[in-house]
């Protein structure tokens, strides 16, 4: 079964974009155009993985990650964030926020398949290992 | 005048008795020696005597008299014209042998008045310019804007400027000197030059940021603290600048955020436009369709980036004056109607009803055409922008003839602006994030008409808006009569 990734931005063609990336690679994606709602499809699709945006309307990108983080449901979910900030996030935000990696607007999609990838194997290791 | 007297009466007295002897001496010669024929001669010996004694003594007195007249009455006209003089007699009597030392103690006294009177003078200049010198200081350090204090060695507050006064609220009485702690209740700044006098020498000057609530707003000092040395290593005072740093500090920050706000705003274009290139690049687009829809989001990309730079640099040019503002006699409706032109096209791809009621040609503003243009251009494309399909946009100018002012209003039945968002809405680069999916934009529009509108031309811009209902923006500017 492929691996899905919920993708959440406010730009309609950067959703588009990662979200063409992703598929082609064989992934199965899901939007969201703000936070909130990225919030709601965490909580009810269970992603195997969230790509958000820094900044979005009703909830940002950090709020959104801080709130996965605090929902038993949702705890698990690795993020990555892209973000436009002229300056950087500090290591402990990014560990309060559960951040597997942060990547600097303009990216690269082939980039961000890469992280995806990496850490989705990352994952799927752990997984077996466990088992 | 009695010494002189009694002097006289002495000599008289001394005569008598010189005559007297005389006389005793002579009638015991003669009894001893003559007999009875020299019984007459001793009396007409001691007339004689006494007579010659008498006249000698009365000359001799004479003399010492007049001198003693001319040496008082010039020493009086000395006393009264406060001039040293020399003591001259006509005679080479007695008493020159007193005048002679009289004479060089005068010409001592009058040597040494003089120098004192010229080392008096030299002193009144001295002081003088002294008293010209601390009266220019003063008024030098009266004149500064800064807030000034002066304390001496012992924290007592010597000088304050009118700017000091006001801003830590005490008035200064120079004549009475209290310690600082007795006078500015603001606790840092006495800790401050406290420190920095008992310090002393190691550290002659410092600088230190602090904030002191003025009036009820707090306001950002940068206070300079510098020791006032005296002779042998000691602490004569201290110096404290107290400089008003609120306005740079706030200037710095509006700066900062707008650099970083550009940032992210022209970032937000330019990561499409890399993204779909990287993706052409990697062969993504696995078909032609998907080619030209990549190719045509980077164009309307690089459009959007195009217009934002664009954006940024109109507001920023007419900002900062080097826009020149171009003020000629213009009719609002017609700028009015060909920005209508324009946007009447916009309009219909939303199929939005677009409505006017235009006041006649004739009244006219004191403005620059392109400016206005602009800035009725950015409202109305907003009300389009803002409103949903369907919706109705209504633009009207009218002539208020009593307050001589030409009103234009643009009016939509689109989504609203939240109560809360309204007093920011001219801030640049805010954007309504309950409304930022129904519109791309730079947050720029509103802020650059506040600014053609109010700053450049003097006029008023208002908003009055319900949520879900819809917004009117109105400006009014006077028209020429």
């Amino acid at each position: 079964m492929s691996k899905r990734i919920l993708v959440a931005d406010d730009e309609a063609h950067i959703l588009h974009v990662v979200s063409m990336k992703l598929k082609n690679a064989g992934y199965e994606v899901l939007t969201a155009v703000d936070g909130e709602e990225a919030l709601e499809l965490c909580l009810s699709e269970q992603p195997d993985l969230l790509i958000t945006d820094y900044q979005m309307p009703y909830l940002t990108g950090m709020e959104l990650c801080l709130k996965l983080r605090s929902d038993e449901k949702t705890k698990a979910i690795p993020a990555i964030m892209l973000t436009a900030r002229g300056f950087d996030i500090e290591p402990q935000e990014m560990i309060d926020a559960g951040l597997a990696a942060v990547l600097a607007k303009p990216f690269s999609p082939r980039e961000v398949l890469e992280k995806v990838s990496g850490l989705l194997n990352e994952n799927q290791a752990a997984h077996n290992e466990s088992e | 005048m009695t010494t002189v007297r009694r002097l006289g009466i002495a000599s008289v007295l001394l005569v008598a008795f010189g005559a007297s002897i005389a006389y005793y001496a002579t009638t015991l010669a003669l009894r001893n020696g003559h007999g009875e024929s020299a019984q007459n001669v001793p009396w007409v010996a001691l007339v004689f005597i006494a007579a010659l004694a008498a006249g000698g003594v009365m000359a001799f007195w004479k003399t010492v008299q007049r001198d003693i007249n001319t040496i008082s009455s010039q020493m009086d006209t000395m006393a009264k014209t406060g001039k040293i003089g020399l003591v001259m007699l006509e005679s080479t009597g007695e008493l020159n042998q007193i005048v002679k030392p009289l004479n060089e103690f005068l010409t001592m006294i009058r040597r040494q008045t003089e120098d004192l009177r010229v080392e008096n003078r030299e002193l009144q200049i001295q002081f003088r310019v002294a008293a010209a010198e601390k009266h220019n200081t003063e008024a030098i350090i009266f004149s500064i804007s800064d807030a000034v204090i002066v304390t001496n060695r012992f924290d007592e507050l010597i000088l304050a400027n009118e700017a000091a006064e006001k801003l830590l609220g005490f008035k200064l009485t120079p004549s009475l000197r209290k310690n600082i702690d007795q006078i500015i209740s603001n606790g840092t700044l006495v800790r401050l030059i406290r420190e920095t006098r008992s310090n002393g020498r190691n550290i002659t000057r410092k600088v230190v940021e602090h904030c002191i609530d003025q009036k009820g707003s707090p306001r950002t000092f940068n206070i300079t603290l510098s020791c006032v040395a005296a002779p042998a290593d000691e602490v004569s005072g201290v110096v404290a600048v107290l400089h008003d740093v609120t306005r740079e500090k706030e200037i710095a920050r509006i700066k900062t955020d707008f650099v970083s706000n550009v940032s992210h705003e022209l970032k937000t274009p330019l990561s499409s436009i890399k993204a779909y290139i990287e993706m052409l690049l990697d062969g993504e687009a696995q078909d032609e369709k998907t080619t030209k829809e990549f190719y045509e989001i980077i164009s309307f990309e690089t459009d959007r980036l195009h217009r934002l730079i664009e954006n940024i640099l109109n507001i920023s040019r007419i900002e900062s004056g080097v826009v020149k503002v171009v003020r000629e006699p213009i009719s609002l409706t017609s700028v009015v109607k060909q920005v209508l032109d324009v946007a009447v096209i916009q309009a219909k791809s939303k199929n939005i009803r677009l409505t006017d009621s235009l006041a006649p040609v004739y009244y006219q503003i004191e403005a620059d055409r392109d400016m206005i243009y602009q800035a009725v251009l950015n409202l109305l494309s907003n009300a389009i922008k803002y409103t949903p399909e369907d919706g109705s946009v209504n633009v009207t100018v009218n002539v208020d003839e009593r307050r001589k002012v030409a009103v234009c209003e643009v009016s939509d039945t689109g989504a609203g602006i939240p109560v809360d968002d309204l007093p920011k809405i001219f801030d640049k680069f805010y954007r309504v994030r309950a409304n930022e999916k129904m519109a791309k934009g730079t947050g720029l529009g509103l802020a650059l008409v506040k600014h053609i509108v109010e700053t450049v031309h003097d006029g008023k811009l208002t908003v009055t808006s319900e949520e879900g209902k819809g917004s009117t923006f109105a400006f009014e500017l006077p028209i020429i009569v």
